[in-house]
């Protein structure tokens, strides 16, 4: 009897020892998921940062003005072929 | 117990007992034997040492801090930190391509080329087959420096001891996402085992509107520099203007730890403690009103070389300053080519000039407040009169006196509003050496602007002028009577607007650049130096502001009639009592690189709106390198005066806009539509105000 119950423990100890492991993974696994994810994020925020800041610079009223102009030249030149 | 069992029992805690017994021998082995470290073929042999289990379990990722936004005095962007990654490789080739010279620099050619390849993966990117072979061809030369290939032989088997590891930047400033994802998988796609791809995070400076604010905001350049072999840190080089206020110092770098898994990815320990808010700083610059400065002198500047009796101008500076506070609105700066803006001098402050009659007011207003001036004398400005041979010709001054235009009797009101060189002079004769040197440190000529601007130029009087070794008599013949009109004497547009802005609001006055900071959520006014130290009486600014009305009038003899008709065909707008000015104009011999002694003439203005009270002062000078006739009146007045009224239109504007935004209480903040996060945060500034 006295076996039966050490050699219980003793399973007990070990099942305990593995699950611990087993949790502890599991939890680096998931931390590990989510740092990637994390990084997706960041990834896209600077991303996003870029196009802001992309934007912001192109509607500047000198940009728009240039644009504009880019666009009238544009305009004028494909009615002057259309004409010839 | 039965005997059988006791064994039994014996040899399992024997059994036991043995592992320790063996780790203890393990331990001593590793510690002892091997003299705590381990060989490693190709690499520096692994220290058996504590720091060396920590280093192989942990990471740390250091992370720089933003230097802060600087925002204009609406709100507006003007430089802002932007996230992007600087991407590095450890580099171990594999053993399989160790062997033979050929099978190494192709393995490391192939990745030069992928690499490449990756870097190029948006799709949007023009050019992009001339950027790939840019970048292999950057990368092939770093992979030859590290691995030393043409150390190679030329063919047969790779030396012993030569280099296998490396780790070398790959690209800095990655911000664009497909490309980011690209090198996330570079290594799995393309099958490359020992090669780690490290993302550090980094900042890059933005500077929306960068072609108008270069010359304030100034610069920055930051990059991550090795510090022995492993260690990097960030090294921020050629900081200057705005940038280089304390408050954008990012010295305190974060770091955050990772640990390290069996196979060595790292997973995150804990996020950031305390993540950093970027300071804000607010400039004194109106960025809506710097643009209209820089459209306004540009298109003068140019506008002047297309009038056949003129050739384009040289350079020119245009400067706007709130009186209240000393606020720099507006500073632009033009030179004459197609030289890149940044690469020139910003003359509102680097490039000096001798200003001419601009100075008459200054030097009228000392000399009213010291009490050797009556405004009620009538003076003999005629050339060549009895009082010029008696007060001028008689101290035998090389070269004489002249005005523009010939003048009559003349009260020191008409002086001004005439522009009487010779009338000037009896004033400026009035005045000791003495005087004359504390006129020069009480309008601040020749000392810094305190602005912290790089490259500043100081200019001043001659030296020759304050020399001991100069008499006095050579001071009143010459100094004296030149001071008095501009002359002898070096200055920038910036310390124009200074000198005037200490003749309105005091000794102490000085311009200012930076309205404020935001630290950590709470504003911190930066304190305004206008109004302090001793100023002149009311009634003495009075006086001299009377006259400067009076040369922006119909008058064919004051020296703003051109300004004042033309703004009156222009803009239909009478100037006269609007904005008072002087005008000024200089001949000039100046030192030219490649050039010699060149003859210069240099033209300004110093407009102030409105007349009663001044709120606003404009200073234009444009600097033309030949001698043709260029007048202050007729090229630097418009400029400035176009610039004024736009100013008080706009503020007119904003005005409107703020009374039909009932609550907002005219708070300045960064606008909606901004990029990034600039840390503004207009509740805790309204707080502390």
């Amino acid at each position: 009897m006295r076996w039966l119950l050490a050699g219980l423990l003793f399973a007990l100890a070990v099942g305990l020892a593995i699950g611990t492991a087993a949790i502890r993974a599991d939890n680096a696994r998931y931390r590990f998921a989510v740092e990637q994810l994390l990084r997706d994020v960041r990834d896209r925020k600077v991303e996003l940062e870029r196009l802001k800041l992309q934007r912001f610079e192109s509607s500047s009223p000198e940009r728009l003005a240039a644009e504009h102009w880019a666009h009238l030249e544009a305009e004028a030149t494909r009615r002057q072929e259309a004409l010839q | 117990m039965k005997q059988g069992e006791l064994r039994r029992v014996r040899f399992a805690f024997g059994a036991l007992g043995a592992v320790p017994v063996f780790l203890v021998g393990w331990l001593g082995w590793l510690q002892v034997a091997q003299a705590g470290e381990l060989d490693r073929e190709g690499r520096a042999p692994l220290q058996l040492v504590p720091a060396t289990a920590d280093r192989q379990s942990q990471r740390a990722e250091s992370v720089p801090a933003p230097r802060g936004t600087i925002v204009d005095r609406n709100g507006s962007m003007l430089a802002i930190d932007r996230e992007v990654y600087e991407v590095r490789a450890s580099v171990v080739v594999p053993k399989r391509y160790r062997r033979d010279v050929h099978v190494f620099t192709g393995w490391l050619a192939r990745l030069a080329e992928d690499l490449a390849k990756t870097l190029v993966a948006d799709p949007e990117l023009p050019g992009r087959d001339e950027l790939r072979r840019r970048h292999a061809q950057r990368l092939a030369g770093q992979f030859a420096r590290a691995f030393r290939t043409d150390a190679l032989p030329a063919a047969g088997a790779l030396p012993e001891k030569h280099p296998v590891v490396a780790d070398l930047l790959v690209a800095n400033g990655i911000d664009v996402l497909s490309v980011v994802q690209a090198l996330r998988g570079f290594c799995v796609r393309h099958a490359y085992e020992t090669v780690t791809l490290h993302f550090l995070r980094s900042f890059e400076r933005a500077y929306p509107d960068r072609e108008f604010t270069f010359g304030l905001v100034g610069h920055v350049d930051t990059r991550w520099e090795s510090v022995g072999h492993t260690a990097k840190s960030l090294v921020t080089q050629g900081v200057c203007g705005l940038e280089s206020f304390v408050v954008l110092d990012p010295s305190d770098a974060q770091s955050r730890s990772f640990l390290n898994d069996g196979t060595g990815r790292s997973y995150f320990q804990a996020p950031f403690e305390d993540v950093r808010v970027p300071n804000v700083l607010q400039a004194t610059l109106d960025i809506e009103l710097q643009r209209i400065a820089v459209r306004e002198l540009t298109a003068q500047a140019n506008a002047v070389g297309k009038d056949a009796t003129a050739s384009i101008p040289k350079w020119g500076a245009l400067v706007l300053v709130e009186v209240a506070t000393g606020d720099v609105l507006a500073a632009a700066s033009w030179h004459r080519g197609d030289h890149l803006p940044q690469a020139t001098a910003f003359t509102p402050y680097q490039s000096l000039c001798e200003p001419g009659s601009i100075v008459k007011p200054l030097v009228f207003a000392y000399a009213l407040e010291a009490g050797v001036l009556d405004w009620s004398h009538v003076y003999d400005c005629r050339p060549g009169g009895a009082t010029y041979r008696e007060v001028i010709a008689q101290l035998g001054r090389a070269k004489p006196v002249r005005d523009d235009h010939d003048c009559a009797d003349l009260t020191p009101h008409g002086i001004i509003v005439n522009s009487s060189n010779i009338g000037a002079s009896y004033v400026g004769l009035g005045l000791s050496r003495d005087q004359w040197r504390d006129y020069m440190s009480f309008y601040g000529f020749g000392t810094s602007l305190r602005l912290n601007l790089p490259h500043e130029c100081l200019g001043g009087p001659n030296p020759l002028s304050f020399d001991p070794n100069t008499s006095t008599r050579g001071f009143r013949a010459n100094s004296a009577i030149s001071f008095s009109f501009g002359y002898e004497l070096g200055v920038s547009a910036m310390h124009l607007a200074r000198a005037y802005l200490r003749m309105l609001r005091g000794k102490g006055a000085e311009l200012r650049l930076c309205r404020g900071v935001e630290i950590g959520g709470r504003w911190y006014d930066a304190p305004s130096a206008a109004g302090s130290g001793p100023r002149f009486r009311r009634d003495v600014v009075e006086a001299v502001t009377e006259a400067m009305a009076d040369v922006v009038s119909d008058d064919p003899h004051a020296t703003g009639h051109h300004v004042h008709a033309r703004m009156l065909k222009e803009l239909g707008i009478d100037l006269h009592r609007v904005i008072a000015g002087k005008t000024g104009t200089a001949a000039s011999r100046v030192g030219i690189p490649g050039r010699g002694s060149v003859n210069v003439r240099n033209a300004s203005f110093v407009g102030l709106l409105p007349v009663e009270s001044p709120r606003w002062l404009a200073v234009c000078v444009l600097q033309k390198d030949d001698s043709a006739l260029f007048y202050g009146g007729s090229y630097a007045a418009p400029p400035a005066v176009r610039l004024l009224l736009r100013c008080q239109e706009l503020e007119g504007r904003r005005q409107l806009r703020q009374e039909s935004q009932s609550g907002s209480g005219g708070q300045a903040r960064a606008t909606s539509g901004s990029p990034g996060d600039s840390g503004w945060s207009p509740g805790a500034s309204e707080k502390q105000r």
